[in-house]
């Protein structure tokens, strides 16, 4: 039996597709006609949608570890997500041919002052790294899937079992992996910049980000009734609980790494920020730290707007679009040093990896019932 | 004689307390309380309880950032001025730990004493404790309390109330 919840992710499958391929189109013109361009606007966006994907792996490790009613809400968003890791792949092979384009390392005059630099930096190693900490992530996410389809028809305690003892040290390996590609496809781009804060920042907003896409997806879902009572008030209020916990922790990590490379105030390090505060980018990071922190953590220090789905929605939907914002942030003053800038290409990225990345995941989640089945603790969360 | 405490109900599980609280609120009921082993969720709220607290952590909060950095600031561009590695006197970066933490720290204090003084502790005896039953308010039993001083209190009729309500029990609570 179709519902009207099917029907408007059937319509939206075919709406994200086209935006899709009319982004693809922009990026391949873009390729060509402005190689540096497109490749710092390619890498934000594949960045942004990896980040939700990574963000909802570790979303669902923390819900398998603790169980609270809260996950199995957003289970089943969190885990088409986690199944389009296999998609970013393939979406990041074009980000091997702009090596010279985005990292200094790349340049002789640049690595022939620093020789250390090249002995990990280069791009046979660039590329085993990527494909290590990629082929991790998805060991791990193809466990977790198919495990929680066994369970799904099973009421074998097996498959619970498995997914929390995986979640265990995947929330550990997640970060570590994450470091290793952070330095390199981030970190790299200012070859004397270094930070050891910056790879958990980074973690951070990809959880905080994927956060406030799946209270987005449950406040649509929550229109039909498709999940019945597991939308209730009290997961919304959870679930704006836990938005405004790692608002708190990506502004504590953000101040955290401005507070000591400021204190110490030296070349090599102080550059990074300097970009990033120079003529437009400064009003950048002041939108970004207002709407990314001060204005969603003053509205969910209130129990009524964590509890109000059109309101939670709306400050998910900020969070969100500040996150898009600090993305590019992070990445385009290191190509982009001295004015703010944004080109066609940006958005042309975003909504053609978007586009994708959209289709992907409402066909992943339109293949399974959106409430989780045969959960032993479900029972315990959701009294009939 | 006197006039007693209240009327103590007591019920077996906190589901029936809840239906009850919110029953006697629904009868015009207001100087009553309930007592649970366990907090009950949505208790309050039936009993018709408001509590201050949360404005007034956030007053405590407030006034201690704010003080926090007045004093930062007080200390390094007025009253002492020292140049530390060339940095601008009133360097807002350094400030923002400790107006973190004191802020913290008087939401935090303000949250533990308000929550004592307004619930009237210490207090080393009430008048619930001359019933012999209400020991079990602490292992497995719940209880709703109508006080007498409540405008709608009559001692038979609010007992044939309470009776309504089918509890375990019923005792006076005496002075």
């Amino acid at each position: 039996m179709k519902s009207i919840f099917d029907d408007s992710v059937g319509h939206a499958k075919n709406v994200s597709l086209g935006l899709g391929i009319i982004g693809f189109c922009g990026c391949l013109i873009g390729w060509f006609v402005a190689p540096r361009d497109f490749f710092v606007a390619y890498l934000f966006g594949h960045f942004f949608f990896l980040g939700l994907s990574l963000g909802s792996l570790a979303l669902l490790m923390i819900h398998h570890l603790t169980a609270g009613d809260w996950g199995y809400a957003v289970r089943r968003f969190l885990e088409s997500a986690v199944g389009n890791l296999p998609l970013l792949v393939l979406l990041f092979v074009p980000i091997f041919f702009g090596l010279a384009n985005l990292y200094p390392w790349q340049n002789r005059a640049v690595v022939s002052a620093n020789e250390t630099l090249q002995i990990y930096l280069n791009p046979p190693g660039f590329v085993l790294r990527t494909a290590i900490v990629f082929a991790v992530w998805i060991i791990m996410a193809r466990q977790l899937l198919k495990w929680s389809a066994e369970q799904d028809v099973t009421v074998s305690l097996e498959p619970t079992r498995k997914m929390r003892t995986l979640s265990g040290p995947g929330l550990v390996i997640y970060p570590v992996t994450m470091t290793f590609a952070a330095v390199d496809w981030l970190m790299s781009m200012e070859a004397d910049w270094y930070s050891t804060m910056f790879p958990v920042l980074i973690c951070i907003g990809q959880v905080l980000s994927a956060l406030a896409l799946v209270i987005l997806l449950l406040a649509w879902a929550a229109r039909s009734s498709v999940l019945g009572s597991l939308a209730s008030e009290e997961n919304f209020h959870k679930l704006g609980n836990l938005l405004l916990a790692f608002t708190m922790m990506w502004a504590y990590l953000a101040f955290g790494q401005l507070l000591v490379i400021w204190s110490g105030n030296l070349p090599h390090e102080i550059s990074w920020y300097l970009h990033r505060i120079s003529c437009g980018w400064k009003w950048i990071a002041i939108f970004i730290a207002l709407f990314h922190f001060f204005v969603p953590f003053f509205l969910l220090l209130m129990r009524a707007a964590k509890k109000r789905r059109p309101i939670l929605a709306r400050i998910a939907a900020c969070v969100l679009a500040a996150h898009i914002v600090a993305v590019w942030w992070t990445i385009a003053p290191s190509i982009y040093t001295k004015h703010f800038y944004v080109g066609w290409l940006a958005p042309a990225a975003f909504l053609g990896i978007g586009g994708i990345y959209a289709f992907a995941f409402l066909k992943n989640l339109e293949t399974r019932r959106l409430v989780p089945q045969n959960d032993p603790r479900l029972e315990l969360a959701v009294p009939t | 004689m006197s006039q007693p405490y209240g009327l103590l109900a007591e019920f077996s599980n906190h589901e029936d307390l809840l239906r009850a609280a919110e029953t006697a609120y629904a009868a015009g009921f207001r100087k009553m309380d309930a007592f649970a082993p366990f907090p009950v969720e949505g208790l309050p709220e039936a009993l018709g309880k408001k509590t201050r607290l949360p404005l007034l952590v956030l007053i405590g909060g407030i006034i201690g950032g704010v003080g926090a950095y007045y004093m930062e600031w007080y200390a390094n561009a007025v009253s002492y001025v020292i140049n530390i590695g060339g940095r601008p006197i009133h360097s807002w970066p350094a400030f923002i730990p400790i107006t973190f933490e004191l802020t913290v720290l008087a939401a935090g204090l303000t949250a533990f004493f308000f929550s004592l003084g307004l619930s009237g502790l210490p207090r080393p005896h009430h008048p619930l404790f001359n019933v012999p039953e209400f020991e079990r308010a602490s292992q497995d039993r719940f209880f709703l309390c109508i006080e007498t001083r409540d405008p709608n209190f009559n001692r038979d009729q609010t007992r044939a109330f309470l009776q309504g309500l089918s509890p375990l029990s019923i005792a006076e609570v005496p002075e």
